[in-house]
């Protein structure tokens, strides 16, 4: 592996307080390599999204250690963290700006960070994402859900970071749009050596994507897989057996032998 | 896949009969096709209908039930229900018909439940007005019901808000005021795309018991392929508005057309080597009137 992006150690977040204090991350551990895909599967409530809302910031309540590149994070963040590491949200119907148009949406960026050759850098980013140059005047409410994501993607690009971290980037869009962006993601890493966290409900998307994937249950990192137990099926959580059975379609008699977990 | 499958077919007479169906919605810049010679019959079985974001999947669902908003207009051949014309049925006829015999799943529970109200009473209110049930009756129907979607703790979730449950449990909680009446017909569009795999599965089992055990018929609207395909006895394709393919459901991966071969190989694949998938190219003659197929 080559040198570590991300380090995480003993992460825990806690939302609320006294005796209403949910628990959403326990101990959760991971490294990934410079340029690594890695995944989070788990189901709705599990905590994969909150890991990435703590990376990002957007997380308060949270202890353990996290570290970006050669930053260890902070709750107080600058500048240059921001613009090592980008997020894609899950809806593109709600992360982008109804009344800003998408050069408004990809400029905000770019001058926050006091960059010169602004024009040029969206011009390149709408390529980067397969626009052309005609969308750049539009509103999202004139962009189709694929189009919308592919902004969202060109926004996190346009600062050029060496992270992205995807909260769940397809699973609004139809399954013809959703081999569309997962193209794009794998060129994008192709060509600029990016390195990828993942988080998606749905396996196939994550294994596609990803070699290593973690699989988290109520906060926990229960199990972390290969691509290869991915393709077999070859998993040592029972928990994690069943969700790949489930991913698989409907069977009425794999079905009988399914339990809940708690 | 699934050898319990009652045989599609074996029955006297359809549940549901469409013949030509096409739903127009006339808006400001002209009118727009939405379903386009839709033709289906539905026995106790299951039906699915495959399709992308707007396709005319949901709209052919929502004709059904004459549902349909106000700008758009139906026609038809023929839309029977168990001998009885819904195209020109008056109000009180579709009133006995809607939620009682043929009931439909809503695919967005956030706006489909009342917000003032709680969902216990919603579930216990579909019954009363259908069952003529007394209260005390109603509530242990719902309880027992909110029981048999998997819902932990019903006596819990029977007093909770709309706003204070997941959407996961609201669309079980839709599910339930759904089956309550004990419908012959369930129209259920995208009834687990906001649920977890395993409870998607747990759902669908259910769904699956009513028609195998309580013979009744059920239409599945979904973008899901490979769900569609396992669950259901047939297969409707969409694509503009047109029914492009009619499969067995076993039989999907012998498909012909190129759009259904198209959506199939988009889907990625459990590799992890992060190939290129091959994209859909979208053939202008499939939106020609294709006819009946």
């Amino acid at each position: 592996m080559n040198k570590t992006m991300i380090t995480i150690n003993n992460l825990n977040v806690l939302f609320g307080q006294g005796n209403n204090a949910i628990h959403a991350v326990r101990d959760a551990s991971f490294t990934l390599g410079e340029g690594e895909s890695y995944g989070i599967v788990g189901e709705s409530g599990s905590g994969k999204s909150t890991i990435l809302r703590a990376l990002v910031g957007l997380v308060d309540n949270w202890s353990g250690e996290m570290i970006v590149g050669d930053q260890k994070l902070t709750s107080k963040r600058d500048k240059s963290g921001r613009k090592l590491m980008q997020m894609v949200f899950q809806d593109p119907y709600g992360s982008l700006h109804p009344r800003r148009t998408v050069n408004d949406t990809l400029a905000e960026p770019l001058i926050i960070h006091h960059f010169s050759d602004i024009d040029e850098r969206i011009l390149n980013a709408l390529e980067e994402v397969g626009l052309g140059r005609e969308f750049r005047f539009r509103f999202p409410h004139q962009l189709s859900g694929g189009q919308r994501q592919r902004i969202a993607i060109a926004r996190a690009l346009i600062l050029e970071p060496r992270v992205v971290l995807l909260d769940e980037p397809t699973s609004a869009l139809d399954v013809s749009v959703q081999a569309e962006i997962l193209n794009l993601l794998v060129r994008l890493r192709a060509d600029h050596g990016l390195t990828y966290l993942m988080v998606s409900h749905d396996l196939a998307v994550v294994g596609h994507l990803c070699k290593r994937i973690a699989v988290m249950n109520r906060g926990v990192i229960i199990e972390e897989m290969s691509d290869e137990q991915l393709r077999t099926g070859e998993m040592n959580e029972d928990y994690t057996r069943q969700l790949w059975v489930a991913s698989k379609g409907y069977d009425l008699e794999a079905l009988d032998k399914f339990i809940d977990f708690e | 896949m699934n050898k319990a499958t009652p045989k599609a077919g074996t029955i006297s007479r359809p549940l549901i009969e469409v013949e030509n169906l096409s739903v127009n919605f006339h808006t400001p810049k002209g009118i727009v096709e939405a379903v386009r010679g839709v033709s289906f019959n539905l026995g106790k079985e299951r039906l699915g209908i495959v399709g992308e974001s707007g396709s005319g999947k949901s709209q052919t669902g929502r004709a059904l039930l004459r549902l349909t908003s106000g700008n758009g207009s139906i026609s038809a051949d023929k839309m029977q229900f168990d001998g009885i014309d819904l195209l020109n049925a008056n109000k009180k006829t579709l009133c006995d018909i809607r939620g009682n015999r043929i009931s439909m799943i809503m695919q967005d529970p956030k706006y489909s439940l009342n917000p003032v109200m709680t969902v216990g009473a919603q579930v216990a209110e579909a019954y009363r007005i259908h069952a003529r049930a007394s209260a005390m009756e109603a509530r242990q129907k719902a309880m027992k019901i909110l029981e048999d979607v998997r819902i932990r703790e019903p006596e819990k979730v029977y007093q909770l808000y709309p706003h204070q449950v997941s959407g996961g449990m609201g669309q079980r909680i839709m599910i339930a005021m759904m089956l309550i009446p004990n419908p012959q017909v369930l129209i259920a569009d995208e009834p687990t795309s906001a649920l977890d795999v395993t409870v998607q599965m747990q759902v669908l089992a259910l769904l699956d018991d009513m028609v195998r055990v309580r013979g009744m018929g059920l239409i599945l609207i979904s973008h899901d392929l490979n769900l569609v395909s396992s669950f259901c006895d047939e297969v409707l394709i969409m694509y503009g508005g047109q029914i492009m393919e009619r499969l067995a459901a076993r039989d999907l991966h012998k498909a012909q057309h190129p759009y259904t071969r198209g959506l199939l190989d988009c889907l990625p694949k459990l590799s992890g080597n992060a190939t290129i998938l091959p994209i859909l190219k979208r053939d202008p003659a499939w939106l020609e009137k294709v006819g009946q197929i």
